[in-house]
C-alpha cells in the first residue's frame, strides 16, 4: 500500500528521461550549438574535399567513380564524432557543478541522466549526418542502392555516434574537466581519420603502417559505409558478410568495454 | 600595504600555495622603517609578474590534459601528416614535406594552446580570482604581462618539442644559426597574436561556443594552408585564399628560414597579420580583462 501523503507528481523513468533530454536539446537553438553542429559538417566537407580532391583523384581512380563518393563516409564519421564529443563537455560540466551528485540523491535511475545526454547526442548526430549527406550530394556523392541500404547506412552512423558519445560521456564524467574535452577529443579523431582508408587507399600508405591502417576501426566503418552507399556499376562491391562483420565486431567490442566502464564511473561517489 | 602574510613560509616576493594566494612585496633591507614600493611602481612589477607567470605555468604543468594537448598531440599530428601526405608532397615539390608540416604543427599547437590559456582565464574570472587580485596591492599590469610571459614560454616549449621530433625524422636547418633563431621566434609572434584574439573571444562569449568554434576555425586554417599541401595543389579558385591567409605566410617564412627560399615578403606579411590582429583585438581584450577583474 502506498502512502498517498508523499505522492506529489510522480514521474515515470520515461518522463524523467524526456525532461532531462529536453534540458539539453531546448537551449541548442539559442546558444548557437545547432549552428555549430551544422557548421561542423560543412567544415569537414570543405576541409577534406577541397584541398584533397585534386591530389587524391589519381590515387582513387581505380576504386571509386569520384573522390566525393570515396571521401563522403569519412566526412560523415568525422562530423558525427564532433557532435558526439560535445557530450563529454556536458557530462563534465554536470559532474563539476555537482548536478550528478544532486541527481543521485533524487529518485532517478542512475542511468537516466546518461541516457538523456546520449539522446541529446543522437539528436546532434542526426542533424550533422543530415547536413553531411546534403553536403555530400553537393560535392557529388550519391546513394546507389535501395532505401533499405540508405536506412542501414544512417543507422550504422547513428549507432557509432551513440557509442562514441557514451564513451565521451564517461570520459567527461570521470575527468571532471569540461575545458579540456573538446580540443583533446578533436585531434585524435582527425589522426585516426587521416590514418584510415577514408582519405586514400591502403596501398598508398608506407608498408609498415598498412596493417594498422587496414584494420583500425575507422577503416572498417568506412568500408562498410562505402558498401552500403554503393557506387556506379564498375565500382562498389556487394554488401557481404566479410565487409560487415569487422564493423559489427568493433561495435560489439566497444560496447563490451563501455558497459563495465560505465558501471565503474557511474557508481563512483562524485 | 601587506596582505595575508603566511607565518610559516618566510619572506618572499609572493607565493602560491595550495590554491590560497598570498602576495607580499616588501623591501628586504628594511630596518625598522616601513618603506615599501608603491603598488604600481616598476620595482614591484618584475617580481610580481614572475610570480604570476610561475603560477600559470605550474597550473598547466600539473594538468595532464594540458600536457597531452600541448606536447603529445602536435607530435602525433606531425607524424600522421608525414605518413599520409609526406611522400606525395615530396614528389610534387621536390623537397621534404617536413619543411611545411613541422612549422604548421608548431603554429597549430600555438593556437591550440592559447585556447587553454583563455579557458583558464575564464575559469579564474568565474572563481573570483581576478577580482581578488584587483583588490590586492598588485601591480595592475602584472596580470596581463604574466599571461603574455606564460604564453611565450608555453609556445617556446611546444615549438622545441615539435622541432625535436621533426629533426628526428629528417628536418634540418640549412640557413645558419641566425635564420634558425628567427625560425623559433615566428611561432611566438604568431601565437601571441592568436592568443590575443582567442582571449578576446573568450572574454565575450560562452565557453562551449568558444571551444567548438575555435576548433572548427583552427581546422580550416590548418587544412587550407601551405603547410598541409603546396598552394598549387589546391583548386585554382581557392588558391588566393590559401596563399594570403596568415598561417600560409608564417609557414612560408619558416620554410624559407630553414630550407631556403624567399623569406622577406612572407615574414613581413606574417608580421603584418600579427600586428593587424593584435591591433584590432588588444583594446577589447584589455577592457574585457579589466571588466573581468572589476565586475
Amino acid at each position: 500500500m502506498r502512502a498517498t501523503s508523499t505522492a506529489g507528481p510522480h514521474l515515470s523513468t520515461r518522463a524523467q528521461w524526456w525532461v532531462l533530454t529536453t534540458r539539453f536539446i531546448a537551449p541548442t537553438l539559442q546558444n548557437g550549438e545547432l549552428a555549430l553542429t551544422i557548421a561542423s559538417s560543412v567544415v569537414f566537407t570543405a576541409g577534406f574535399y577541397i584541398p584533397l580532391h585534386q591530389i587524391m583523384r589519381t590515387a582513387t581512380l581505380g576504386v571509386a567513380s569520384s573522390y566525393a563518393q570515396y571521401l563522403m563516409p569519412l566526412i560523415g564519421l568525422e562530423a558525427i564524432t564532433f557532435a558526439a564529443i560535445s557530450t563529454a563537455f556536458r557530462a563534465a560540466t554536470d559532474s563539476v557543478q555537482g548536478l550528478n551528485r544532486r541527481f543521485r540523491s533524487m529518485p532517478i535511475a542512475p542511468l537516466t541522466p546518461v541516457t538523456a545526454r546520449i539522446t541529446a547526442a543522437v539528436y546532434r548526430c542526426l542533424v550533422s549526418l543530415t547536413v553531411a549527406v546534403i553536403c555530400g550530394y553537393v560535392i557529388g556523392f550519391r546513394f546507389h542502392r535501395s532505401a533499405v541500404y540508405i536506412v542501414a547506412f544512417c543507422v550504422l552512423v547513428i549507432v557509432i555516434g551513440a557509442l562514441l558519445s557514451f564513451g565521451a560521456d564517461l570520459i567527461g564524467t570521470a575527468t571532471r574537466n569540461p575545458e579540456a574535452m573538446t580540443p583533446l577529443l578533436i585531434l585524435p579523431p582527425l589522426i585516426f581519420g587521416l590514418l584510415s582508408v577514408g582519405v586514400q587507399p591502403v596501398e598508398q600508405f608506407p608498408h609498415w603502417i598498412q596493417p594498422i591502417v587496414r584494420n583500425q576501426p575507422i577503416s572498417q566503418f568506412v568500408d562498410t559505409m562505402r558498401a552500403l552507399a554503393g557506387d556506379s556499376t564498375p565500382f562498389g562491391g556487394p554488401v557481404t558478410w566479410s565487409v560487415v562483420a569487422p564493423t559489427l565486431a568493433w561495435l560489439c567490442g566497444l560496447a563490451a568495454i563501455l558497459a563495465p566502464a560505465s558501471a565503474m564511473v557511474l557508481s563512483r561517489r562524485a | 600595504m601587506r596582505v595575508g602574510r603566511d607565518p610559516g613560509t618566510g619572506i618572499g616576493n609572493g607565493f602560491v600555495k595550495a590554491g590560497v594566494m598570498t602576495l607580499v612585496y616588501e623591501e628586504a633591507t628594511d630596518f625598522g622603517v616601513e618603506r615599501r614600493c608603491h603598488e604600481n611602481s616598476v620595482r614591484a612589477l618584475v617580481p610580481q609578474t614572475l610570480v604570476q607567470t610561475q603560477r600559470i605555468l605550474l597550473r598547466w604543468a600539473r594538468d595532464l590534459t594540458t600536457i597531452i594537448e600541448v606536447l603529445v598531440l602536435p607530435v602525433f599530428f606531425l607524424l600522421t601528416l608525414n605518413i599520409v601526405l609526406g611522400q606525395m608532397i615530396s614528389q610534387v615539390t621536390g623537397h621534404s614535406a617536413l619543411y611545411g608540416t613541422v612549422p604548421m604543427n608548431t603554429l597549430a599547437a600555438a593556437i591550440n594552446g592559447s585556447t587553454i590559456g583563455a579557458i583558464g582565464l575564464i575559469g579564474e574570472r568565474d572563481d573570483g580570482l581576478l577580482r581578488r587580485l584587483w583588490v590586492l596591492p598588485v601591480h595592475r599590469a602584472s596580470g596581463v604581462l604574466s599571461r603574455i610571459a606564460a604564453e611565450t614560454v608555453r609556445i617556446m616549449i611546444t615549438t622545441v618539442v615539435v622541432l625535436a621530433v621533426g629533426m628526428m625524422i629528417g628536418f634540418r636547418f640549412q640557413q645558419g644559426i641566425l635564420a634558425s633563431l628567427a625560425w623559433l621566434t615566428v611561432p611566438v609572434i604568431f601565437g601571441l597574436a592568436c592568443a590575443t584574439l582567442i582571449t578576446m573571444i573568450a572574454l565575450y562569449t560562452a565557453k562551449n561556443f568558444l571551444l567548438e568554434a575555435v576548433t572548427l576555425v583552427h581546422l580550416l586554417v590548418i587544412l587550407f594552408s601551405s603547410g598541409f599541401l603546396p598552394v598549387n595543389q589546391f583548386p585554382t579558385w581557392i588558391q588566393p585564399v590559401v596563399a594570403h591567409q596568415p598561417m600560409t605566410y608564417a609557414v612560408d617564412a619558416m620554410r624559407g628560414l630553414s630550407l631556403g627560399g624567399p623569406v622577406r615578403w612572407p615574414l613581413i606579411a606574417t608580421l603584418l597579420w600579427a600586428a593587424g590582429v593584435t591591433a584590432v583585438c588588444i583594446v577589447p581584450t584589455l577592457l574585457g580583462y579589466r571588466r573581468a577583474g572589476t565586475h
